[in-house]
This record gives structure tokens, C-alpha cells and sequence, in this order.
């Protein structure tokens, strides 16, 4: 018993940084605070309570992060980097999630209030559900997300590879749960729910096993630890190889690159839309930057080995996300396979492997992320009285009537088809310099080329809005209440800006460049 | 005879619930193949563990444990929640999602 | 002297002692078979049964290898509230779930099959490329001051920002299990008072009529009987239907009791209306009907209380 307290006295304690890591724990310390909202709030003042307690914690987190900005460091026993990428990410994450809380925050749309559902445990159709008052929403929903948001911060910012795949389970469970809480067709949304959980359990297993083999190979799973074992190691790299390989999986899935991208497009379209923009935005900035780090840090020495793998997999990803885009009548549909194809363009950054593609990377996946939120706020505006109405046909002249949300979504589209004066010419600019200055000159051709693609069927929706008769049982453009019109403000202001002079951002980024090892 | 041959039955492991998963029709019995993985993926922590001759692998298999039993709870709920809707954990009848 | 020593330990080591090679290859066929068993199962409770085999091999399997502190948390955790928790959900969803064996994607099975085959083989080629030849470490050292010691010492310190983490994975558990699954009382709750005064004016002050008791069909679908052979459609509770109407068994809710040997019921909705039920049917085989019964059926749930959650 003496022996083991005497043992026991030789721990150290740990030095945690609670000043550096107050960005994220600000965030958890919040969901937590939701969740104690649930319990003592009354009903009546709960929605309230959440919106202005999510809100005031992501903008205080993202003072933190400007506060922060230019540290170079490792944090918790080296758990987590604070170094440039990981901010620039972090403070890119926090805005997206504010966007997408304002979202979630809007209740004058719908007849039947808020897009989440009343109650999740009442069956959809049951006289338990017809009980329902109108004004009340499942409003577990917000803490839920703001873990999620916190998991989305630490994803990119994790040093270790443990610490990644808690921060990947942190930032999954509460959006699988997400996913089905639409309060419309909710059998479609609950559908979702499961696809996305199996799937993404499925290709955490995946992760795992890619962790185990590189403890196995490295001794370590410090990423910094794994890059001087693949430099001095004279061992077979067999364990290395397949270890990275299963690795990638796990991301590559999170960022729906093909052939792991069979997700997407039905979770987008199930899930209630402000949970399907705060997954394609932040859940993509999150992943590329988990992605940046674990191939720059970890296996920069390495990159003979995995560069070939990623070229096939970002020009599958181009081409499939383009082509299959084309194809879909579902405008939920459509910005899912367009988002598969931005995978395929910042993947071109990815592997440029170089300080350029770093920092293009960065502020591609800022200006996608943006652009995207709007887009899909946009998407929640467009109504009949089945709720949204997101079959494209349904938007067939929606520029006549009312031009306004027409013209706002016409822009996005425009950003997402990378025309010159959006933020997306300046970002798929940004990467291709970078890759063809990494030597990937062929894939930047492929990116051009699925660019045109893209264009049509982006042109395609904006003919459509312009240019044919409305119907005459079309849907309407509801009136968002200020929540939702702050995000499409957002979305838009960050989209023209960096269109029009995006040479502050890309300075930013490029300061941000190098990652701590 | 040496320890690679847990780490040989860990892949078997993985592999078979692997193929399960893309197999299996249940969605209770597809998730059951998602533990099978992770506990192939203890069993190769736990001989590297050993390999490697420090307790870091043993502490990961740990973490696999604990995040692997919030996932049950996540994802049993999410399917209770679609059987009582739908009364069926078939996954070739969740079949609304299609384009 | 010190490194020799170090050097013999760490061929000792390297390779597996006679025991070890026998739990090998006891425990390792055990658990190949029960995870093939897993994916080739057609009842999920096998399939749920089998995965728990493998799950208590796994643990020996770590007692084996200087894992003692897993060994415990995989036969407490894994094998215990992991597999209980799958079980009472099969058991909840119903156990009849068996997978159907209509392909709906042509040569899936195949093709999986074969994926799994190639993707073991790789990891095994791959694996032997790279381990071939080297040495095992050993667990001694580490193990020094115990094995939940070591393991301690690294939790609180290297992995202690994970480890705090964790708290939000099983937080995030706990509130969506109560999100899918609670639901919140709307409306003021109903005191005794209120529901004698409302059983009182609501037109029946007197207790529901119990269903029918036969030994041959179930009991509690079955009808009452009123004294003029007719069928009293309220000693039936509506959630009875519901639930076996959800199953798919065909119900007998609502018909009378004669009839339900008597000939193939007809497969439509049920309604719970006297009006189904045929006279001439039970004339073929009548049927004793005691209005003093010494059994008292136990009274019907009340038709307002739905909410069985």
C-alpha cells in the first residue's frame, strides 16, 4: 500500500495553458452550461437563453482566438498546437458556426416555428407530436451544436493522433444526433441520421486501425514523434504505408472525398438545413485542417508515398462531384455533389505540399465555407407549404418574382463556379498556383477543366431562375427574421470582399503558414 | 512464435467485421460489426503495447473503450428512434434518400 | 552485465512462452469463429450472442498479454454494458428482425465477401513485411509498479487533455439518448382529483370491461362478450391493436372469439367495432359464457393513457 501512495507521489501534475486553450474551453464550458439551461431554464425563456449563450460564447471564443493570434506553441502536455493553422482554422470555424447558430436560431419562417423538431421523441404523425405546441423546438439542439463547434476546433488543432480521433468523435456524435431533428419530413431526416452514424462509425473504425499500425511503426502517436521515426527509421515501411492509408480514410471521409463520399448527398438532404450548412461548412474546414496537419507535420518526409494515392483521389473527386452535380434535381442534392467537387480543388492544395498550398488551402476552405452557409441559408428561405421547396424545378423563375434572394443566390453560385470578383476564383487561384508550384501541373489541368463542369450546372440553376416563367403554384421567398438575414448578409459581405480584394486575407494566411511541430 | 500473430488475428478481425458491415442488412447487426473492428483495433493496440514495450498503446485501447461507448449510446438511440418510426432496422428499407 | 541481462530478457520476451502459445491457439480460433459467426448469423441475438464471445476471448486475450487493467475494463465495460445495451435494444426492437435474403444490390455479398478476403490479406502481408524480425520490448519495465499504476502515471499526464475531453463525448451521450427518447409532459399534469372528476362526467363513471380469456387466442385482443353473444368493442385498449398491427401479426383484436379458429381472418385494418364480428360463425360452435367468472380480468388500461413512454 506505502509503495504504490510512493509510486503514486512520483506524477507530476500536468501544466495545462487554460489562458491559450480558452478559445475551446469557452465553447465546452457553454455546451455545458446549455445543458444545464435545459435543466432549470423554464420552457418559455429556454430558446432564448440558448441563442444568446451560444452567441456570446462563440464571439467571446473568437476574441480569444484574435487575442492569440501569432503564438507558435504547444499546449497540455503537447495535446494541442496553437500555432498559426490551428487559429486561422479555429477563428474560420467559430465564424461558420456563428452563421450556422443564427440559423438554427430562426423561428418566423415556418408556420410551425423553428426547422428543428418540437419534440424528438414524440413519433412523427402521432397524436403526441399533434400536442406539440407551435412554438416549441427540441433546444438541446444548441448545445449539442456548440460541442460539436468545440470539436471542430480541436480537430485541426490536435498534436497527437489520439487526441484527433476523441476531437473527430467529439465533433461527429453531436451532429449524427443533429441530423435527425428536422421538424419537416422527418422520416427522410431520421434516415440521415442512421446513414451518416454507420458510415461514420464505420470509417472511425477505419481511423483507428490506421492510428494502431502507426503506434506500432512509430512507438508514439505525437505526430511530431511519428515524423522523426519516418526520418531515421531504416524499418520496412509496410506498417507505415497502410497505417497512413486506413488514416486518411477517416478524413478523407469527414471532407467527403470520393470514393467516401456516398454520404454526403443524402445526409444534406435529410438533415434540417441550418444543420446541413453548419456540417458543410465547419465539418469541411475542420477535416482539411486535421488533413493539413497530419500530412504536413506528421508525414511531410513521406509525401513520395502518399502523394500518388492523393492524386487519384482528388481527381476522382473533381470529376465525380462535377459530373454527378450535373445529374441531380434536388438543389439540396446539388450543393452536396458541388461540395464533394470543392473537396477535389482544395485536395489540388493539399498536395502542392508546400507553404502555398498551406496557406491557399486556408483561405479557400474560408471562402468555400462562407459562400456555402449562404448558399444553404438561401436554400431555407425558399418555401411552399410543404416547407422547403427543394426541387429545382420548383425554383424555376424565382429571379421574377422576387429578384432580391434570387440575385443573392445567383452570387453564390457564381463564388462556388470560382468566377473572377468572387471569393472562389481568389481561392481555386490560390490553390492552383500553389499546386502547380508543387509539381502537380496535370491536376491542376483535371481542376480547370472539372471547373467548367461545374460552371454549367451552376449557370444551369441561375437560367433557370432568370430566365423561364415562374409557376404558377410556386413556391414563396419567406421573410427571414434578422437571424437568418445576418447570415446571408455575412455569407454575401465575406463573398464580395474577398473577391474583390483578397490580398489582406491571403497575407493572413500566409503568416499563419507554418505549423508547430 | 513470436506476438505478430495477435496482431495477425487482429487484422482477420478487422477484415471480417469490415465485410460484415458492407454485408450485413440489420442495422443493429452492422453496428455490432463496428465494434468488432474496434475491438480488433484494441487487440493490435494492446500487442504493440507490448512490441514497443510502453503503456501508450494500452492507454489509447482505453480511450477506444470509453469513446466507443458514448458511440453505442449515440447510435443505439438514433436507431430505436427509426424503428419506432418506421418499425423496421432493415437498412434496404431506409430507401427514401435516393436520387 | 546490466545490457546482457537487458538483452536476454529481451529475447525472452520477443518471443511467446509455451503457455502463451497455447492460449494462441485456443483463444484465437474462439474468437475468428465467433466474428464469423457475427457476420453469418441470420438472428441478430446470435449474431449479438457470438459478438459477445469474442468480446470475453479479446479480454483473456489482454490478461494474456500484461493488460490486466483492460482485461477488467473489457470484460466489464465491453462485454457487459456494451453487449447488455445491444441485446435490450434487439430485444426492444424485436427479436424477429432477422435479415431478409432478397439481394437488393446485385452481387453485394460477393463482392463484399471478397473485399474483406483482399483487405485481410493486404493487412497481413503488410504486417509481416514490416514485424518480421523484430524484437517485443516486453511489458516489465513499464509494468514495474503495476500495470493500473503505469497506466495512470500516463493518463494523468501525457493524455490528461484527452482524457477531459472524453467528458464531452459522454456528455453529448446522455443528452441525445434523452433528446430521441424523453419526451417532455405537455400540459399541466393530472392530479387524482381532476381524473375522478373527468371519469366522473365523461359519460362512464364505471370501470372498462375486461378483455375476453381464452386459452386458445390472445387474451388481451380478444372481446368481451355481452350477454347477447354481441362483442364489447371497449374491453379492448386501442395500444393492443396498435402494437400488433406494428409487428405485422395478424390480429385478432375485435372479433369474436369463435371465429378465430374457426377460419382465416380475413387480412384488413381492424377496427375495434362490434359490427365486424359475424353471428353465424359462433353458431357452429357454441360457447359457454359465464358472467361470474372467478378470474377477474385486471382492468384495461384507460383509453386516454397513450403515452407509454
Amino acid at each position: 500500500m506505502s509503495a504504490i501512495v510512493a509510486a503514486a507521489g512520483d506524477i507530476t501534475a500536468p501544466s495545462i495553458e487554460y489562458g491559450a486553450l480558452a478559445p475551446m474551453l469557452i465553447v465546452f464550458g457553454a455546451a455545458l452550461l446549455g445543458v444545464l439551461v435545459e435543466a432549470f431554464v423554464p420552457v418559455a425563456h429556454r430558446f432564448a437563453a440558448q441563442v444568446g449563450l451560444a452567441i456570446t460564447a462563440i464571439v467571446a471564443a473568437f476574441v480569444g482566438v484574435v487575442v492569440l493570434a501569432g503564438s507558435h506553441s504547444v499546449l497540455a502536455e503537447g495535446a494541442v498546437a496553437n500555432d498559426g493553422p490551428a487559429l486561422f482554422i479555429e477563428g474560420t470555424v467559430l465564424a461558420l458556426g456563428l452563421a450556422s447558430i443564427l440559423l438554427l436560431a430562426e423561428r418566423s419562417l415556418d408556420a410551425g416555428g423553428s426547422a428543428l423538431v418540437a419534440q424528438a421523441a414524440a413519433l412523427p404523425g402521432s397524436a403526441a407530436e399533434r400536442a406539440q405546441p407551435s412554438d416549441a423546438v427540441q433546444t438541446e439542439a444548441f448545445p449539442l451544436a456548440l460541442f460539436a463547434l468545440g470539436g471542430m476546433m480541436l480537430f485541426p488543432a490536435a498534436n497527437d493522433l489520439l487526441t484527433m480521433f476523441v476531437a473527430l468523435e467529439v465533433l461527429s456524435l453531436p451532429l449524427y444526433l443533429l441530423c435527425g431533428l428536422a421538424r419537416r419530413r422527418r422520416l427522410l431526416s431520421q434516415e440521415a441520421a442512421v446513414k451518416y452514424f454507420l458510415l461514420g462509425a464505420f470509417s472511425s473504425a477505419f481511423f483507428l486501425y490506421g492510428l494502431a499500425l502507426l503506434y506500432g511503426y512509430a512507438g508514439t502517436v505525437r505526430l511530431s514523434g511519428i515524423a522523426d521515426a519516418t526520418r531515421g527509421s531504416t524499418k520496412s515501411d509496410g506498417l507505415l504505408v497502410i497505417g497512413l492509408a486506413l488514416l486518411a480514410v477517416g478524413l478523407l471521409f469527414k471532407l467527403s472525398a470520393v470514393p467516401f463520399h456516398s454520404w454526403t448527398p443524402d445526409v444534406y438532404q435529410g438533415a434540417p438545413t441550418p444543420v446541413t450548412a453548419f456540417m458543410a461548412a465547419g465539418t469541411k474546414v475542420a477535416a482539411f485542417g486535421a488533413l493539413l496537419r497530419v500530412l504536413y507535420v506528421g508525414f511531410a518526409d513521406v509525401r513520395w508515398d502518399w502523394r500518388p494515392m492523393m492524386w487519384i483521389i482528388a481527381i476522382a473527386t473533381m470529376v465525380v462531384g462535377a459530373v454527378l452535380a450535373v445529374t441531380q434535381t434536388d438543389i439540396k442534392r446539388m450543393l452536396a455533389y458541388s461540395s464533394v467537387a470543392h473537396a477535389g480543388f482544395l485536395l489540388t492544395g493539399v498536395i502542392a505540399a508546400n507553404k502555398e498550398g498551406l496557406s491557399g488551402t486556408l483561405f479557400y476552405l474560408l471562402a468555400y465555407g462562407f459562400t456555402t452557409i449562404g448558399a444553404f441559408a438561401i436554400v431555407t428561405l425558399v418555401r411552399d407549404a410543404g416547407g422547403e421547396a427543394t426541387h429545382l424545378s420548383r425554383w424555376q423563375g424565382l429571379g421574377r418574382r422576387s429578384p432580391l434572394v434570387a440575385g443573392a443566390f445567383a452570387f453564390f453560385l457564381l463564388a462556388l463556379a470560382g468566377i473572377p470578383l468572387t471569393s472562389g476564383f481568389a481561392g481555386k487561384f490560390a490553390v492552383f498556383a500553389a499546386a502547380i508550384k508543387g509539381g502537380a501541373t496535370p491536376l491542376v489541368v483535371v481542376g480547370v477543366l472539372t471547373s467548367a463542369i461545374a460552371a454549367f450546372f451552376y449557370v444551369k440553376v441561375i437560367v433557370l431562375m432568370f430566365f423561364s416563367e415562374p409557376a404558377a403554384d410556386g413556391p414563396t421567398v419567406a421573410i427571414p427574421s434578422p437571424f437568418t438575414a445576418a447570415a446571408v448578409a455575412l455569407g454575401l459581405a465575406v463573398t464580395v470582399v474577398l473577391g474583390v480584394m483578397p490580398q489582406p486575407l491571403l497575407d493572413l494566411a500566409q503568416q499563419a503558414a507554418p505549423f508547430v511541430r | 512464435m513470436s506476438p505478430d500473430w495477435w496482431l495477425y488475428l487482429s487484422a482477420a478481425l478487422f477484415s471480417v467485421g469490415a465485410a460484415g458491415v458492407l454485408l450485413r442488412r440489420n442495422a443493429i447487426v452492422v453496428f455490432m460489426c463496428v465494434e468488432l473492428m474496434l475491438n480488433a483495433v484494441n487487440l493490435t493496440l494492446v500487442t504493440f503495447s507490448r512490441i514497443n514495450g510502453d503503456l501508450d498503446g494500452q492507454i489509447i485501447a482505453f480511450f477506444v473503450m470509453v469513446v466507443a461507448a458514448a458511440e453505442v449510446v449515440v447510435g443505439l438511440a438514433i436507431i430505436v428512434t427509426i424503428f419506432r418510426t418506421r418499425r423496421t432496422a432493415s437498412l434496404d428499407e431506409a430507401n427514401l434518400l435516393k436520387y | 552485465m546490466t545490457s546482457l541481462t537487458l538483452n536476454s530478457l529481451a529475447l525472452a520476451a520477443s518471443h511467446m512462452s509455451t503457455a502463451e502459445t497455447v492460449g494462441f491457439w485456443i483463444l484465437a480460433p474462439i474468437a475468428l469463429l465467433g466474428a464469423l459467426g457475427v457476420i453469418f448469423a441470420r438472428s441478430a441475438v446470435h449474431a449479438g450472442l457470438l459478438l459477445g464471445l469474442v468480446m470475453l476471448s479479446l479480454g483473456v486475450v489482454y490478461g494474456v498479454q500484461d493488460a490486466q487493467f483492460l482485461m477488467f475494463v473489457q470484460l466489464i465495460v465491453y462485454a457487459g454494458a456494451v453487449m447488455s445495451l445491444f441485446l435490450f435494444v434487439l430485444m426492444l426492437v424485436g427479436i424477429d428482425s432477422s435479415d431478409s435474403l432478397v439481394e437488393t444490390l446485385r452481387a453485394q455479398r460477393p463482392l463484399a465477401l471478397l473485399l474483406g478476403l483482399g483487405f485481410a490479406v493486404l493487412l497481413v502481408a503488410g504486417i509481416a513485411d514490416a514485424t518480421t524480425g523484430t524484437t517485443s520490448a516486453g511489458l516489465e519495465e513499464a509494468n514495474a509498479d503495476g500495470n493500473v499504476l503505469g497506466l495512470a502515471k500516463l493518463l494523468f499526464t501525457r493524455y490528461v487533455f484527452a482524457f477531459e475531453l472524453t467528458s464531452a463525448l459522454l456528455i453529448t451521450a446522455a443528452l441525445g439518448a434523452m433528446v430521441l427518447t424523453h419526451r417532455e409532459k405537455i400540459g399541466p399534469k393530472l392530479t387524482q382529483k381532476m381524473m375522478m372528476q373527468e371519469r366522473v362526467r365523461g359519460g362512464r363513471p364505471s370501470p372498462l370491461p375486461g378483455p375476453g380469456v381464452f386459452a386458445r387466442s390472445n387474451a388481451v385482443g380478444t372481446p368481451a362478450l355481452l350477454p347477447d353473444g354481441t362483442a364489447a368493442s371497449e374491453s379492448v385498449s386501442p395500444s393492443v391493436a396498435q402494437t400488433l398491427a406494428g409487428r405485422g401479426v395478424e390480429s385478432v383484436v375485435g372479433r369474436h372469439p369463435a371465429t378465430i379458429d374457426a377460419q382465416p381472418a380475413p387480412v384488413e385494418p381492424e377496427s375495434f367495432e362490434a359490427e365486424s364480428f359475424q353471428p353465424e360463425t359462433f353458431e357452429a360452435e357454441p360457447f359457454e359464457w359465464a358472467p361470474s367468472s372467478p378470474e377477474s380480468p385486471p382492468e384495461p388500461e384507460p383509453a386516454t393513457t397513450e403515452e407509454d413512454a
